[in-house]
């Protein structure tokens, strides 16, 4: 079986997506050698054309990265979103609530036009994603996870259950005994509760699960003292590009 | 069962013996609102006068949230090991009801299938319980929980100036001679312990009907209003599932080494309030949505095992009211069924 061959990419973002998986430390040799890597702009300078498996972080943010999106969806076979900028646009999105216009005004103010800077997108706008590693950074066990599922052929397992159910494993007391507030009911597991286990409040880096009771939430939240304009900070801050479900559009 | 009589200034050798002896774990405050049962290294760091704890304590250390099943090597052929852990361990006032829950606990891991993961440490597991405080979400009387009978290897009542001792098993009566002083109880013991049982009992203020639930379940069963109105503002979040002492589903996970030459097979806990629970290959789900969920729980919780057990696997510890963030109450939904079928 030769070794399939994998490049990593990078759009708009932090980068640390890509630190993420060279923090793996032990695993990350081994990786090495279950893969053969053709591509990855924070760690080797080889550059090919010819991979299978494509790890996207970042989100799309300028036409010329629309163009390399488009490029990669072309090349590869299969498509990993890591991270959240990738998967639902993440923190970027933000801009999207100013509006692009308003937005580039506001940080380059008269150089604006100089500027190649569009809509924010997540990369599934633009080409077929196969499997996300969601998360804010994402969880770099789950990133092998996926690539080690794609080698033997079987699809990751990747869940679809609120964070509770990884708080509770881990034993911790709710936050809300605490006064603060959490998204982790309606916010997708798969971090092992990394923000409840240190005694803060989740705030759905990962996404929210896909039927999630978003009234409840809002009468949670509401029970905690806080307005619906503080509710739907709660859910933009990492998924400003996705319609949140409403009262009105998700009765549930 | 033995009952015998410790005095009260014997109490803190007995428990530094203990300590100093065995891995010993006990209740100890986690923060300002639960208490853990965590290994106890210092008489200090123990707490027995409790009232709540997150997870149930036989579960903590029976039925680990995760854990490895069996390792396998992949080479000509595979080969499996299985992953057995165990050792020798004190758990240190334990309540009745979670004496109770493990008791349940026990018999399911041991009916059909021996599950040896869970038994083998069960087996290492030496009991000594002691009653806590009750929470105001806890109706234990009513589901026959507040009170241990067996499951116990030594259970300390603690009396006005004496500790009035049971003594369930030959290993407790081993360590009670070797590391306690004890005198055999009298009339008197037996009076000032049944004056304590019933002010023990006052303590409990939440009653459920379970009777009339059990004999309406069926007729409910079908009332699709009635569950959507319960479970509307269920998350499908499995909380009440995972904190529960008697809750016992699990789902087993693949995780090879990417050298993809070993790997090993884990086990963590599963909950049937998340909707992968129902999914079967094919994607068919058989239960669709949080009603259908809702309605399953409180079958497996309070009809399922009285028909094949004799027992509730329910024992009204109340954790799963005081987690739930939607407010949802087995203990009001349990009464509110005898209004329902009587409109
Ligand atoms: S802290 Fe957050 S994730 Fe944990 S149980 Fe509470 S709401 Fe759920
Ligand atoms: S707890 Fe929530 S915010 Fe924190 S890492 Fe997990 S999904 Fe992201
Ligand atoms: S009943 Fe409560 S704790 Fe249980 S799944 Fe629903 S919301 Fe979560
Ligand atoms: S169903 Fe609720 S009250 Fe009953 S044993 Fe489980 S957690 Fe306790
Ligand atoms: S089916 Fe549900 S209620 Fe019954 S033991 Fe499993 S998780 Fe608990």
């Amino acid at each position: 079986m030769s070794k399939p061959k994998v490049g990593v990419f990078g759009f708009t973002g932090c980068g640390g997506c890509q630190l993420e998986i060279l923090n793996l430390e032990d695993q990350l040799l081994d990786l090495i050698s279950a893969v053969d890597i053709v591509h990855f702009t924070e760690a080797i300078t080889e550059h090919s054309d010819n991979y299978e498996i494509a790890l996207v972080e970042g989100s799309v943010s300028t036409e010329h990265g629309v163009e390399r999106i488009k490029k990669i969806g072309n090349i590869a076979k299969i498509i990993v979103a890591v991270g959240a900028c990738a998967v639902s646009g993440g923190l970027n999105c933000l801009k999207n609530l100013y509006g692009t216009e308003r937005a580039m005004e506001l940080v380059y103010g008269d150089k604006k036009d100089w500027i190649d800077s569009i809509e924010v997108k997540p990369i599934d706008q633009y080409i077929k994603v196969d499997y996300y590693a969601r998360g804010c950074p994402p969880n770099r066990f789950e990133i092998v996870d996926i690539v080690r599922s794609l080698i033997v052929g079987r699809k990751p397992e990747i869940p679809n259950y609120p964070v509770c159910v990884e708080c509770k494993r881990n034993g911790n007391t709710c936050v809300y005994e605490f006064g603060m507030t959490c998204m982790g009911p309606v916010s997708r597991a798969g971090c092992n509760s990394r923000c409840p286990n240190s005694g803060s409040g989740c705030e759905a880096c990962r996404g929210v699960i896909d039927d999630p009771n978003v009234n409840a939430q809002k009468d949670l939240l509401a029970r905690y003292g806080l307005t619906v304009e503080d509710i739907m900070e709660g859910f933009n801050l990492y998924n400003a590009c996705n319609k949140v479900p409403t009262v009105e559009n998700k009765n549930n | 069962m033995l009952y015998k009589v410790m005095d009260k200034n014997v109490y803190q050798d007995f428990i530094k013996a203990l300590i100093s002896n065995y891995e010993f774990i006990g209740p100890a405050r986690k923060d300002r609102s639960v208490h853990d049962f965590v290994p106890i290294k210092n008489i200090s760091e123990l707490d027995t006068n409790y009232m709540r704890t997150t997870i149930p304590p036989a579960k903590k250390l029976l039925f680990y949230p995760t854990e490895k099943l069996v390792n396998y090597e992949v080479g000509k052929s595979i080969d499996v090991k299985p992953v057995v852990e165990s050792k020798e361990r004190i758990l240190f006032g334990i309540n009745a009801w979670d004496i109770n829950g493990m008791n349940f606990l026990d018999e399911l891991f041991t009916t059909d299938f021996i599950d040896e993961n869970y038994i083998s440490k069960r087996k290492n597991l030496m009991v000594i319980g002691m009653d806590s405080q009750p929470t105001e979400t806890n109706f234990s009387p009513s589901m026959g929980a507040d009170y241990a009978k067996s499951g116990f290897d030594i259970y300390l009542t603690e009396l006005k100036d004496k500790y009035f001792i049971r003594i369930g098993t030959a290993r407790g009566n081993e360590i009670i001679q070797k590391y306690a002083e004890v005198r055999n109880a009298t009339a008197e013991d037996f009076k000032d312990y049944d004056k304590y049982l019933d002010d023990y009992r006052m303590k409990f203020k939440l009653n459920v009907d379970i009777k009339n639930f059990y004999d309406n379940f069926e007729l409910i069963y079908n009332n699709e209003e009635f569950w959507k109105k319960v479970a509307k503002d269920c998350y499908s979040c499995g909380s009440c599932n995972l904190v529960c002492p008697t809750c016992f589903c699990f789902n087993i996970k693949d995780d090879m080494e990417l050298n993809l030459k070993e790997g090993n097979k884990i086990r963590e806990w599963d909950s049937c309030m998340i909707p992968e629970y129902g999914l079967v290959a094919g994607g068919h789900n058989f239960r669709p949505n949080k009603e259908n969920r809702l309605k399953q729980r409180y079958r497996c919780k309070l009809k399922t095992f009285i028909d094949k057990f004799g027992k509730y696997s329910c024992v009204g510890c109340g954790r799963c009211i005081e987690t739930c963030l939607a407010k949802i109450n087995i203990a009001e939904d349990i009464n509110s069924v005898k209004r329902e079928v009587s409109v």
